[in-house]
């Protein structure tokens, strides 16, 4: 803390920290800022402030401007051929009439960056040693060796890293995400910046690191009253972490205050919908089309018998991969069951097993123990003729929407692609079968003949289900569906998917990272950390009385989960 | 193990270096033992390509009416040259005395393979390693002022040059640089084709194309890093944009650069033939030319074999450079 310190006391251009008495001036001040390429303008009269020592939100979906006004103010976006009008002003001295060399010496030094994905962020053919160092030989006055290597220390230490040591001879490739956000935080804030801007510093990460990267920030911007411009798509980050928040839609502020206010009494009917989509915001946001959904369960034709078998059945499942010279344990003595037209989420973070889990199910992982059964049926991936059999009644539905469907194809021919290769009828029956498909996601009759590429992410993840749907199936792999997407996307799909259980009788299994969207969907669930179940059981009950010290802390990190009682 | 060893940027980092120096070294010995595999293959593989050809000068000349040999000394000749054996055994009897460095006898002129070659190589190698050189250093100068000039004219200018070279004939080039640096400028003689001018010339002749593909794979990849987050938030760190080049977007750049290089070499080799024609050199171009003409096969096999090891050992040595580029490919499948 004293090098910070005494690096930031060397350069006389950085005010002195600012006296209590007085009210805190704002650090950063923006005040009409439009942004254009070209002359399309994409920023329009933006202004805002952040204060010393308090965190400002900008909030806003993927094309609201949020990113584009951080560079702004970061200048970041003179390769980009941007136009930029308006003023930035930093400790009440004016940005944009600066010329590039004076606003050099800010970059780094007054103004730090958190990057979104610090998986990309560092360079991947240096050591993080190297990269620490050059960081530290910009801060003024750090001449000698000895003194970078102390800045460096500092801020290592500063933000918890364990084993520095280590770390600064490891190369990127070689930590996890979590670790290499500390590093790019530590290098952020070793010249002892005045303004931190934290691009979504935590959507590339799992939600438990998640939860101790924003602790992190809130505790350095208490200590050392650094102000934060943080920009999320997540309200719930907004709410638990930020002083005041700005919404932003298409470019434009909707509504701007302390955070309190706008989540208590939203003015504007953006920032009401956002809120409303919020999946750990609202636990009880579909609850009326699940009721819907049981009621149909217990009379008329989708009626359960009583003692039904549970539809799929994981017993005692396990698949090692070998890595290098040693043995993986991805999924060790895994056993759920779903009962016919109920959803089973599968919860963990990156590497706990999830996804191969539901891979073996699709019979696409030869499995080293244990058995899989699907309608009674036990799923074998040698047995070629079987596996077609089953895949006709168990479809799955990928992650990233942007990748998992064909450039090349219109709309119509990715989703009667399934009827084309199982040979379901007659060319009139197909065409039948895909608008039916298409209307039960609901979507526009006027994008059914375009290609991919000419639709928004929700739109995709729609006609990848409506693929999904085509065959009629009973069972669907739900493999993280919306997390690649925009929270008021992605209530649109959730509310789609639970429309269509209550219809069909479909049975899920939902895999995901996300505890506030588990809660919000699943009826039962399975807790996997490290290939493992560490709990399972009925939704309400893991989440009413959680048994295992690990589930706590996945609870504790759904954003605003403690926030709920506050903002509801 | 202090902090100061740790913060160098060193590519070898020490305290697991004896284990990662022992795998380097496992990797290194088994990519040169594959190397030498492909230049034993390529050595029988023309050799066999040249016996399966139709007719040789000794079958030509003994054959002659105007020769007159005796059917004694014809056998005697043939025994001579071991045509007499079959051709697995000739090319086990070739292959072993190749392998001891005896390369056989030229047919046209009867000297040692080796000492015909000899003669050739080191002109040729001056040419070639100056040309590759030469355009290793213009592709690195259009490739860095690529991303140092700003946006403008001259950027563009850079940009369209490796086009421009790409499109222009070897012949072109070579016979303006001649008109222009000899003729006009004096700077070398025409007469001395060694001098060190007339060499420069040669090999900026032949540089210029090569240069020309390697620029574009180094300001395509310079352009990729630059795009790559880890660019930004050094700039955002505030490192100097010059140093962001320097010491961000060259590095991850040079992997495929390095590739291109090797594949260019081809190029540089084949290249010679008609710029040493231009310069009036006498280099293994010239010696194959008359080789061709002569049938005298020893002599081809040795120089195409030559050719192919060249090849092999400049390639092996980019992938001995791979691992050290980057780490990400060290104990990796690539890396084995």
């Amino acid at each position: 803390m004293s090098i910070l310190q005494n690096a930031r006391d060397t350069q006389g251009a950085v005010a002195p920290s600012p006296d209590p008495s007085l009210p805190p001036a704002p650090l950063l001040q923006v005040c009409g800022l439009r942004v254009a390429y070209g002359d399309t303008e994409v920023v329009h009269d933006v202004s805002f402030s952040v204060a010393e020592g308090s965190a400002l939100a900008l909030i806003g979906e993927s094309g609201s401007g949020k990113s584009t006004i951080a560079r702004a103010v970061l200048r970041l976006l003179a390769s980009r051929r941007a136009r930029v009008d308006g003023s930035i002003t930093l400790q009440g001295r004016e940005l944009t009439t600066l010329r590039d060399g004076e606003f050099l010496a800010l970059r780094g030094r007054v103004l730090g960056f958190v990057p979104q994905d610090p998986g990309s962020s560092l360079n991947p053919v240096r050591s993080i040693g190297a990269q620490a160092h050059e960081a530290a030989a910009l801060v003024p006055g750090a001449r000698r060796r000895a003194d970078r290597e102390a800045l460096v220390r500092t801020a290592f230490e500063r933000v918890g890293i364990e084993d520095p040591l280590r770390i600064l001879r490891s190369f990127p490739h070689q930590l996890s995400g979590g670790q290499l956000q500390r590093v790019l935080i530590a290098l952020a804030i070793l010249p002892g910046p005045r303004l931190l801007v934290a691009d979504e510093p935590t959507s590339a990460l799992d939600v438990t690191v998640q939860k101790q990267i924003l602790d992190l920030l809130d505790d350095l911007r208490r200590e050392l009253g650094i102000g934060v411009l943080l920009i999320t798509h997540d309200l719930a980050i907004a709410a638990a972490r930020a002083q005041a928040v700005v919404v932003l839609q298409d470019g434009e502020v909707r509504e701007a205050g302390p955070t309190s206010q706008v989540f208590t009494a939203p003015r504007s009917a953006y920032s009401r919908a956002l809120r409303a989509d919020v999946p750990g915001l609202d636990a009880d946001r579909f609850a009326s089309v699940r009721a819907q959904r049981d009621a149909r369960r217990t009379e008329g034709t989708l009626a359960r018998r009583p003692g039904e078998e549970p539809h799929v059945v994981a017993s005692g499942i396990s698949r090692t991969f070998r890595v290098g010279e040693r043995d993986v344990r991805a999924v060790d003595d895994v056993s759920f069951a779903i009962a016919r037209g109920s959803t089973h989420a599968l919860v963990g973070e990156s590497g706990s097993g999830k996804s191969t889990a539901a891979r073996s199910l699709l019979g696409l992982e030869r499995l080293d123990a244990g058995t899989l059964t699907v309608g009674g049926r036990q799923v074998d991936p040698a047995d070629g003729r079987g596996l077609r059999d089953l895949r006709r009644h168990l479809q799955i539905v990928h992650q990233n929407p942007f990748t998992s469907l064909d450039p090349r194809f219109t709309v119509q021919r990715i989703v009667r692609e399934p009827l084309d290769l199982y040979r379901v009828g007659d060319r009139a029956l197909r065409a039948e079968r895909t608008a039916w498909a298409l209307d039960a996601v609901r979507l526009p009759s006027a994008v059914r003949s375009r290609r991919p590429a000419a639709l928004s992410g929700g739109q995709r993840q729609r006609v990848a289900i409506a693929r999904a749907l085509a065959l009629h199936p009973d069972v669907l792999v739900l493999d993280e569906p919306t997390s690649a997407l925009d929270v008021t996307v992605q209530a649109g799909i959730l509310e789609v998917l639970l429309a269509l259980q209550r219809d069909l009788g479909l049975t899920y299994l939902f895999i995901s990272h996300d505890l506030g969207v588990v809660r919000q969907v699943a009826d039962t669930l399975t807790v996997l950390r490290r290939g493992t179940v560490v709990e399972s059981g009925s939704v309400r009950d893991v989440f009413t009385n959680p048994q295992d010290e690990y589930t706590r802390r996945l609870i504790a990190s759904i954003p605003a989960h403690g926030r709920t009682a506050v903002a509801a | 193990m202090s902090t100061t060893a740790v913060l160098a940027d060193s590519t070898a980092a020490p305290p697991a270096a004896a284990a990662s120096l022992r795998r380097y070294a496992a990797f290194a010995a088994r990519r040169t033992a594959r190397a030498l595999i492909v230049i034993v293959l390529a050595y029988v593989l023309v050799f066999l390509v040249l016996a399966a050809l139709p007719g040789d000068p000794i079958s030509a000349q003994l054959e002659s009416p105007q020769a007159g040999y005796t059917d004694a000394q014809k056998a005697q000749i043939r025994k001579f040259y071991g045509l007499d054996q079959p051709v697995l055994l000739q090319l086990l009897i070739s292959l072993g005395s190749a392998l001891r460095g005896n390369l056989g006898l030229s047919l046209s002129t009867s000297q040692p393979v080796t000492t015909v070659l000899g003669d050739a190589i080191g002109s040729t190698l001056t040419l070639a390693t100056t040309a590759l050189a030469l355009a290793v250093l213009i592709a690195a100068v259009l490739g860095l002022l690529s991303r140092l000039l700003g946006p403008g004219p001259l950027n563009a200018l850079v940009r369209a040059l490796p086009a421009a070279f790409l499109s222009t004939p070897n012949f072109v080039i070579g016979l303006v640089l001649i008109q222009v640096l000899a003729v006009g400028l004096g700077l070398f003689s025409l007469v001395d084709p060694d001098s060190a001018g007339s060499t420069l010339a040669a090999a900026l002749t032949l540089a210029i194309p090569v240069s020309a593909q390697i620029a574009q794979v180094l300001i395509t990849a310079l352009d990729e890093s630059a795009g790559q987050d880890y660019a930004e938030v050094a700039l955002a760190r505030g490192l100097p944009p010059v140093q962001v080049v320097l010491r961000h977007l060259l590095r991850p750049s040079l992997l495929p650069t390095v590739t291109v290089v090797g594949l260019v070499l081809g190029e540089v080799l084949g290249g010679s033939l008609i710029t040493e024609t231009i310069f009036g050199r006498t280099g293994i171009g010239t010696v194959v030319q008359k080789a061709v003409t002569a049938q005298d096969v020893p002599v081809l096999l040795a120089a195409v074999v030559l050719s192919a090891g060249v090849f092999v050992v400049v390639n092996l040595v980019i992938d001995l450079l791979y691992p050290l580029l980057d780490p990400r490919l060290r104990g990796t499948e690539a890396t084995r």
